[in-house]
């Protein structure tokens, strides 16, 4: 267990961006977003969920996927072994860390996506635990500690003027090993601080939700009522979608100009009229009562029919931003499980 | 009626959403608070093309004004709506209030006249209104209901200060240096991640299909490429110049913060500067600035 003063941070992020391409959270005209670190750049070390949550490193909203180019042969360009340069990702919360595992699950399996794995493989993800979660966190309903982070390379918890830093796996490690000259080793009481500090975690949050049989319960309600009235102020924007850290739909576009061009990949929301639109007119999802369905199924149904884990880390960022607060925690408290605390 | 189109109260304090009620005896669900901001009015284009029956809706000075807006582009039914008018003082700003308060530790928010009145655990705190209000609210013109069938209560008095702040931030972005400007925009859009909350939420964007949904030919690409989402933003800007009514939700639910209003306001400043001071949404039989044609006009495209 090591640790750095807060007053040394700067130097350890010079360190860091040394080593690779460095992501922190800064503040820009009111909103917090993962940002490259640059020399005097504060760093937001004490916000909790960033607008954009931090799977955009391992798939972006914006990608070449090939590139072509029609002459005597045809020229193909595979984009995905440029994917993937060295880098640090600081200060990801506990919750989107571990959306990091559902969004493997979808693109490390077969057939896997070999942009996203060297993505995944390059970056090293440094943890911040989260010392006081707001009202819209519930992250501990879908079993997650807010101040650790199982799935992080390393994990960092606040103790108040330092940072306690603890390597989790080989590549924390590695990078630990990296920074050593600017760390100190924690003392036992700094231990016992961290320990305070996850002790305190359980008290801290003000909103749980009860998943008790939400999945077997949503097996019989694809034609429920239910859906009929809870569609109607959705305004079919893509907020939900976009800034949901599990959310992972993709369309394919080209971009083509005469007998060269790119195939982009880029994100995609189930929210928007378009996405399930066939090219000979018909929409299995004719209106938005069909979309709102599709994305409460999919995160509660679906995903853990297939995958074994409800699609949601309970960061809050759909119940703080959707415009007609249409959210993950209205669904699941009047589908099944209770809503204690609120 | 087959239903009324109102706000109700949800889990957390900050949380008043537009109710669809069709049973009178959960009338008592209906709210009126501080934070009962969300505009109904666009929810009419959906229940008017799928259902024949009447609807009634709660509507605040600046939602009235999006029924004149759906009146004047001919989106909507008069006959087929039931109007109540709420006059309006203003809607509170949960994020104002998050920045002084203990968000978690607190019960409930009422306003009670030019008063905040908030329970914070078990004790009442009472501040000054103003500085808790969104800004949206501090700069309008027509807090009182513009059209309705029934008045809820009697007039307010609009803000004092709304005329003179109305068009502030458009002169400060305007008087910076060309370049400087264009890299405020550019910041400002790089965070847009392309949700089109802003055009969804908005009563003048209401054509039956936007052109940006549009995938044969596709005018915009779905990559958020920075050129895009410049295009994509000042198409919206100017399809709504002239009939732009000024509500500012678009700036106000947009999850990155991208100052919209600030674009809307600049054309408007413009349409009053070139043909006369104008507003929307006031009076859905008037002849808009940019929809008509008087030989007075000034001829901008000769000039060099």
């Amino acid at each position: 267990m090591k640790k750095v003063a807060k007053t040394k941070l700067a130097e350890l992020f010079s360190a860091m961006a040394a080593w690779g391409k460095l992501y922190v959270p800064a503040v820009s005209d009111g909103i917090v977003n993962f940002v490259p670190w640059q020399e005097g750049l504060t760093v937001a070390l004490t916000a909790l969920n960033v607008l954009v949550p931090p799977k955009k490193f391992f798939f972006p909203q914006t990608e070449t996927v090939l590139s072509y180019e029609m002459g005597e042969d045809l020229q193909l360009e595979d984009f995905a072994c440029r994917a993937g340069e060295r880098a640090i990702l600081f200060a990801a919360r506990p919750c989107d860390v571990a959306s990091f595992a559902m969004m493997d699950k979808v693109y490390l399996d077969e057939p896997l996506d070999e942009a996203y794995r060297r993505r995944r493989e390059n970056t090293t993800v440094i943890a911040l635990g989260c010392s006081e979660p707001d009202e819209a966190c519930f992250c501990r309903s879908f079993d997650i500690d807010a101040t650790k982070a199982p799935g992080a390379d390393v994990l960092a918890i606040d103790i108040g003027q330092e940072l306690v830093l603890v390597a989790q796996t080989e590549k924390g490690e590695r990078l630990i090993s990296v920074l050593n000259g600017l760390l100190s080793e924690a003392t036992s009481g700094d231990e016992n601080r961290v320990k305070d500090e996850q002790e305190k975690n359980e008290g801290r949050y003000v909103t749980s939700v009860n998943l008790r049989g939400m999945m077997e319960k949503l097996d019989g309600m694809f034609a429920a009522d239910y859906w009929e009235q809870l569609y109607k102020r959705c305004i079919g924007c893509g907020t939900c979608t976009f800034l949901c850290p599990t959310c992972h739909c993709f369309d394919l576009q080209e971009y083509a100009a005469g007998r060269r061009g790119e195939r982009i990949r880029c994100w995609d929301a189930c929210m928007f009229a378009d996405f399930t639109q066939m090219a000979g007119g018909h929409n299995p999802r004719p209106s938005q009562k069909e979309r709102v369905r599709q994305r409460f199924m999919h995160k509660l149904n679906y995903f853990p029919h297939q995958h074994g884990d409800y699609a949601c880390v309970g960061c809050g960022r759909c119940v703080r931003k959707c415009p007609v607060n249409l959210d993950i925690l209205e669904v699941i408290q009047e589908v099944g499980g209770a809503v204690d605390g609120l | 009626m087959a239903a009324v189109i109102g706000w109700r109260k949800k889990d957390f304090w900050w949380q008043s959403p537009v109710v669809f009620l069709e049973d009178p005896a959960a009338a008592h669900r209906l709210v009126w608070d501080p934070f009962t901001v969300y505009s109904p009015v666009k929810f009419l284009l959906e229940w008017q093309a799928s259902c024949a029956a009447k609807v009634g809706i709660f509507v605040k000075g600046c939602d009235s004004r999006g029924i004149n807006r759906l009146l004047q582009d001919k989106r909507l039914e008069r006959e087929r709506v039931v109007v109540y008018g709420v006059p309006c003082g203003g809607k509170a700003d949960a994020e104002k209030i998050r920045a002084s308060f203990p968000a978690k530790g607190i019960k409930d928010v009422t306003l009670l006249g030019e008063q905040l009145v908030l329970t914070v655990g078990d004790r009442e705190v009472r501040v000054a209104a103003e500085a808790y209000l969104l800004d949206k609210c501090l700069t309008c013109r027509h807090p009182n209901p513009v059209v309705y069938d029934k008045l809820l209560w009697e007039e307010v008095l609009p803000r004092q200060r709304a005329d003179e702040s109305r068009f502030a931030r458009v002169q400060a972005v305007a008087s910076l240096a060309t370049e400087e400007r264009f890299f405020y925009w550019q910041r400002q859009f790089e965070r847009c991640i392309r949700c089109f909350a802003c055009r969804n939420t908005c009563p003048a964007c209401n054509c039956r299909v936007c052109i940006f949904d549009q995938a044969e030919p596709r005018w915009l690409g779905k990559a958020n490429d920075p050129a895009d989402t410049l295009n994509y933003h000042i198409i919206r800007a100017f399809h709504v110049a002239g009939r732009c009514f000024e509500c500012g939700e678009c700036e106000r639910i947009c999850p990155a913060g991208v100052p919209l209003q600030e674009l809307n306001r600049k054309l408007i400043k413009d349409i009053n500067e070139a043909y006369g001071d104008y507003e929307a949404g006031l009076d859905a039989t008037d002849q808009p600035p940019l929809g008509t044609y008087r030989g007075e006009d000034p001829a901008g495209f000769d000039e060099s």
